[in-house]
C-alpha cells in the first residue's frame, strides 16, 4: 500500500481525535505517539468522565494450561497460564484443561487462543501477524532457481511479468507468452502419453518445501506404470489453466500442474496437483481434478506422489478427468 | 478409490464364554469417508447386526473340557439359520472369555474353530482384550467418546469381571476380577460348585458353604455383597495386589471413574429384574450379584449408564469392533494375502533418523533371533513406528536398508511392514524399484504393540486390506 496515503490517513484520524477531546472538560490524559514521522513525539488527549464507566465487577479470566505449539520455523512458543482467582476453579482445573487439550488439538485453528480485554494476547496475536507475513512472503517470493536445476526443469514465463500484474490479471497467467509456446515446442517431446508442468502460482514456497518429495516420488510412480513421460518444465506465474496452453502445443494425452496454492494463515507452503485428461483451450473446468493440500501437516509430499501416478493411470484408463471420469467409473 | 460404490464386509463374532456361547453376524459398509480433492481414506462407516443368536449354553464335556465338535455344530447350525455359508464370513473374530479360558483344551479349540468357521476369522483370548472388546460392544467406548466423561465398563460373565476404563473413546486401563454368576452353582437347592476363588476366601468372610450342603441365603449374601464392595474398591482405586479375587494385573489407569456401566449376563438382572425374577434360570449367583450390586451404597455414588447391548456386549464387540481398516494409499501383492498369525516386531525411528537406519539391519538382525531362531522361516512384521515426515531421498534409504537387511533371511520371505504414519504407497513403491522380485505387503495407518499378533486379509474392491490385531495369550 501506499505509505504516503497511511500516512495521511493516521494523521487525519489522530487530529479528529484530539478535536473531540478538546472540546471536553474535566480530562483524564492518555498519550499517543504519531509513529508515521520520523521523530516520534508524544500528545496528549482526554477522555471525558462520562464516558469512563467504573466497570461492575473484575473480570475474571478461565483457565488456559499451557499447550507448546510447535511453530512452523521450528521455534516453541507457550500459551502463559493465567493464575486462577477462584478456588472452584483451581480444582476443577485438571479436567477443563484435559477437555481443553482434546478440543486444541482437534483442529489447527487458532482456538483458545485467550484474549487480554477485548484483544487477542499479544503471542496469539504475534504469531497470527508471523503467518500473515509468511503468507504474503510465498506470493511475492521467488522459486529457488538451484532446485529447478536440479531437477532439470527450464522455465519459461506467462503473459505476465510482475507480480502486480499477476494477481490482478488472472487471465494473463493462464497464458502463455509467445515466446514461451516457441520455447516448449523446441525443447519438449512432441504428445507424450503424461506431462508434467510445475509452476508457483500463488505460492512460491510450495514449490521450494515440495517440490522435490512430490516430483521423484511421481516420476519413479510413472516410471514403474511403463507410461510414457513428456520433457517436464517450470512455468513462472502460471494460474492453473496455463495447462491448456500446453496441451494446445504439445498435445499430451494428460497433463499435471503441480503448482502453489493460494497460501492460508494455517500453511503458506501447500501444493496442489491439477490433472487434466486432454487439456485444450476449450477445456471446461469440470474436467480439471484436483489433489490438494500437499504439505508436511497435509498429504505427506512423498506419498502423494506415489498416489497420483495411480490417478494418472486411472485418467489414462478411463480416458476422461474430472466430473467425466466419476461417470465413467460409474 | 469410488466415492458413490459402498463395499460391503460379512463379519462374525463367536464368544464362547464361561457359562453362554454366542454368535453374531454383522455386515460392514465402506465409503471413502475423505473429500473429493483429497487422498481416499477408506472408513467402516455403517455397522449393521443382521443375526442375532439364541444364547446357547457353552458345551463342556466335563468341568475342565470344552465340547469342541458341540460349538462347531453351533456355530454351523446358525451359520445356515442366518443364510450364510462359511465362506461368506471376511472378517471377525472368536473369542473365548472368562474362565473359559482357563480350561485344558481352549487353544486348541479356538485354533480349530477360527480355522472351519471361516477363511479370515481370528483366534483371540485374554482378559485384558476381553474387557476393550465388552466395553466397545456395550456401548461405553462410544459413549466416553461423545462426552467428557471418564466411563468405566464392567463386564460380569459367568466366571470372570472384565473391567475397560475409557476416556475420549481412549482406553486409560483395564482390570480383571473372579467375580461373577456363575462361581457358585447350585442344584435342586443344594451347593453343586464352588470356583477355587471362592474357597480361598471362604475363612475371611466366614461361610459355611460347601459342595452338596443345602444353601445358606445369609452366606450367598455375604459373598456377594463381599463381590460388589470389591469392585467398588476397584473402581475407586482402593484394591491391593493381595486381594484373593484379582486376576492379574492391579487397575492400571489413573484419574477419577465418572460413570460406570454393566454389561454381561449378570447385568441383564441389573437393568431388567423383572426379567430375573425366577432364580432358576441358571441357577447360580447371578441374580443375587446384580441385586448386591444395585443394592451397593457405595456404587451408587457414580452415575450408572445403561449398556447398549447386556448379555451380548462382548460378542458384538468381537463381531464388530475387531477389524480394521488399513490407509487406502497402499502397495500389496495380493498373492502373499491373506496373512494369519504374523508377529509384530516394533522399529522406533524415533531421533536422528540416519542413525536409526545405521542400527536397521542390526535389530532386524534381532528380529529373526527372536522369531525364528532356528531359521525355520516363521515370518514377522516390521512395524515402523514414529517415522519423521520423509523426503524421496530418505525413501530410498530406508527401502536399501529394508531390503538389504531381509536378504540377510535364510529363506525368501514376503516383506510385511507396516507404518504408523500415511507413507506405505511410496515406501512400497520404492522397495518394488529397486527389488521387484521381493514379493511386499506394504500398509499403514495401523496402530499395533510389540508381541501383537497380525492377521491381514485379501485387498479389498476399495484397495484397502482389513487387519485384526489380537493379543493371544492365554491364562494358565
Amino acid at each position: 500500500m501506499d505509505t504516503n496515503m497511511i500516512e495521511k490517513v493516521t494523521k487525519l484520524v489522530l487530529s479528529r481525535i484530539q478535536e473531540e477531546s478538546h472540546s471536553k472538560t474535566n480530562e483524564e490524559r492518555v498519550n499517543i505517539w504519531d509513529h508515521t514521522t520520523s521523530n516520534p513525539k508524544a500528545k496528549s488527549i482526554v477522555s471525558s468522565p462520562e464516558s469512563h464507566e467504573e466497570a461492575g465487577g473484575r473480570v475474571t479470566f478461565s483457565s488456559f494450561p499451557s499447550t507448546k505449539k510447535e511453530e512452523e520455523n521450528g521455534t516453541k512458543s507457550v500459551v502463559k497460564t493465567f493464575p486462577v482467582s477462584s478456588k472452584k476453579q483451581k480444582e476443577n482445573k485438571s479436567k477443563n484443561s484435559d477437555d481443553f487439550k482434546q478440543l486444541t488439538n482437534s483442529t489447527p485453528a487458532r482456538i483458545g487462543v485467550g484474549r487480554a480485554g477485548v484483544r487477542p494476547k499479544t503471542d496469539a496475536w504475534l504469531r497470527f501477524r508471523y503467518d500473515h507475513a509468511a503468507a504474503v512472503d510465498a506470493v511475492y517470493g521467488n522459486v529457488d532457481k538451484s532446485l529447478l536445476d536440479a531437477l532439470d526443469l527450464f522455465s519459461v514465463n506467462t503473459k505476465v511479468t510482475d507480480k502486480e500484474t499477476y494477481i490482478r490479471r488472472p487471465d494473463y497467467g493462464r497464458r502463455l507468452s509467445e515466446e514461451a509456446k516457441k520455447k516448449i515446442k523446441n525443447k519438449c517431446m512432441h504428445s507424450p502419453q503424461v506431462q508434467i508442468i510445475v509452476s508457483d502460482g500463488l505460492s512460491s514456497k510450495a514449490i521450494d518445501e515440495n517440490l522435490e518429495d512430490v516430483y521423484l516420488s511421481l516420476q519413479q510412480s510413472l516410471d514403474n506404470l511403463g507410461f510414457n513421460v513428456g520433457t517436464p518444465f517450470f512455468i513462472e506465474k502460471g494460474r492453473v489453466a496455463v495447462m491448456d496452453d500446453v496441451g494446445e502445443a504439445l498435445e499430451p494425452e494428460v497433463a499435471i500442474l503441480l503448482i502453489g496454492e493460494r497460501p492460508g494463515l494455517i500453511s503458506a507452503e501447500s501444493l496442489s496437483a491439477y490433472l487434466c485428461y486432454k487439456p485444450r483451450l476449450n477445456t471446461i473446468e469440470s474436467d480439471r481434478m484436483v489433489i490438494s493440500n500437499i504439505h508436511s501437516g497435509g498429504i505427506p509430499p512423498v506419498e502423494a506422489g506415489a498416489y497420483l501416478g495411480s490417478v494418472i493411470e486411472k485418467v489414462l484408463k478411463y480416458e476422461a478427468s474430472g466430473v467425466a471420469l466419476v461417470k465413467k467409473e460409474g | 478409490m469410488d466415492r458413490k460404490k459402498r463395499e460391503e464386509l460379512l463379519s462374525a463374532g463367536i464368544d464362547i464364554g464361561t457359562s453362554t456361547t454366542k454368535l453374531v453376524i454383522s455386515k460392514f459398509s465402506l465409503t471413502n469417508t475423505a473429500g473429493s480433492t483429497h487422498m481416499p481414506r477408506i472408513e467402516i462407516t455403517d455397522t449393521d447386526v443382521i443375526y442375532r443368536s439364541p444364547i446357547f449354553r457353552t458345551p463342556l464335556k466335563s468341568g475342565h473340557e470344552i465340547d469342541m465338535d458341540e460349538v462347531e455344530r453351533i456355530v454351523i447350525s446358525q451359520y445356515q439359520e442366518a443364510g450364510i455359508s462359511v465362506d461368506d464370513i471376511q472378517t471377525g473374530a472368536v473369542i473365548i472369555t472368562g474362565e473359559t479360558a482357563t480350561k485344558t483344551n481352549a487353544e486348541e479349540m479356538i485354533n480349530h474353530l477360527s480355522n472351519h468357521a471361516g477363511e479370515f476369522l481370528v483366534a483371540t483370548a485374554g482378559p485384558d482384550l476381553e474387557s476393550i472388546i465388552a466395553g466397545k460392544g456395550s456401548g461405553a467406548h462410544a459413549y466416553s467418546k461423545q462426552t467428557n466423561r471418564t466411563v468405566a465398563n464392567i463386564d460380569i460373565g459367568g466366571g470372570t469381571a472384565n473391567v475397560a476404563v475409557y476416556k475420549y473413546g481412549k482406553l486409560l486401563g483395564t482390570c480383571t476380577l473372579h467375580i461373577g454368576g456363575k462361581l457358585i452353582e447350585f442344584k435342586n437347592g443344594v451347593v453343586n460348585y464352588i470356583a477355587p476363588y471362592i474357597k480361598r476366601i471362604e475363612d475371611q468372610l466366614d461361610l459355611q458353604l460347601e459342595v452338596g450342603k443345602s444353601v445358606v441365603d445369609k452366606d450367598i449374601k455375604k459373598l456377594t455383597d463381599y463381590m460388589a464392595q470389591t469392585i467398588s474398591n476397584m473402581l475407586g482405586q482402593k484394591l491391593n495386589e493381595s486381594d484373593e479375587l484379582l486376576l492379574g494385573h492391579k487397575p492400571n489407569w489413573e484419574g477419577k471413574v465418572d460413570a460406570i456401566m454393566f454389561s454381561g449376563g449378570v447385568s441383564e438382572c441389573i437393568y431388567h429384574p423383572d426379567k430375573c425374577s425366577t432364580t432358576g434360570i441358571y441357577d447360580d449367583i447371578g441374580v443375587r450379584l446384580a441385586k448386591s450390586l444395585t443394592d451397593h451404597p457405595e456404587l451408587s455414588s457414580w452415575e450408572w449408564l445403561e449398556p447398549n447391548e447386556t448379555v451380548r456386549a462382548t460378542v458384538l464387540g468381537a463381531g464388530t469392533q475387531t477389524t480394521e481398516i488399513s490407509g487406502a494409499t497402499i502397495q500389496v501383492d495380493n498373492q502373499t494375502l491373506p496373512i494369519r498369525n504374523l508377529p509384530v516386531y516394533k522399529i522406533s525411528f524415533s531421533g536422528d533418523f540416519q542413525s536409526n537406519l545405521s542400527l536397521l539391519p542390526q535389530l532386524i538382525e534381532e528380529g529373526i533371533q527372536i522369531f525364528d531362531p532356528k531359521k525355520e522361516g516363521q515370518n514377522f512384521a516390521l512395524y515402523l513406528t514414529e517415522l519423521p515426515l520423509l523426503g524421496f531421498k530418505d525413501m530410498q534409504q530406508l527401502s536399501k536398508a529394508l531390503i538389504k537387511a531381509v536378504e540377510k533371511k535364510r529363506s525368501p520371505q514376503p516383506l510385511i511392514i507396516v507404518l504408523e504414519r500415511d507413507l506405505a504407497k511410496s515406501l512400497g513403491q520404492t522397495l518394488r524399484t529397486i527389488n521387484n522380485k521381493q514379493p511386499t505387503v506394504c500398509i499403514d495407518q495401523i496402530n499395533i504393540e510389540h508381541g501383537d499378533y497380525l492377521d491381514i486379509g485379501r485387498l479389498l474392491e476399495s484397495g484397502v486390506v482389513p487387519v485384526v490385531i489380537k493379543t493371544l495369550t492365554f491364562q494358565k
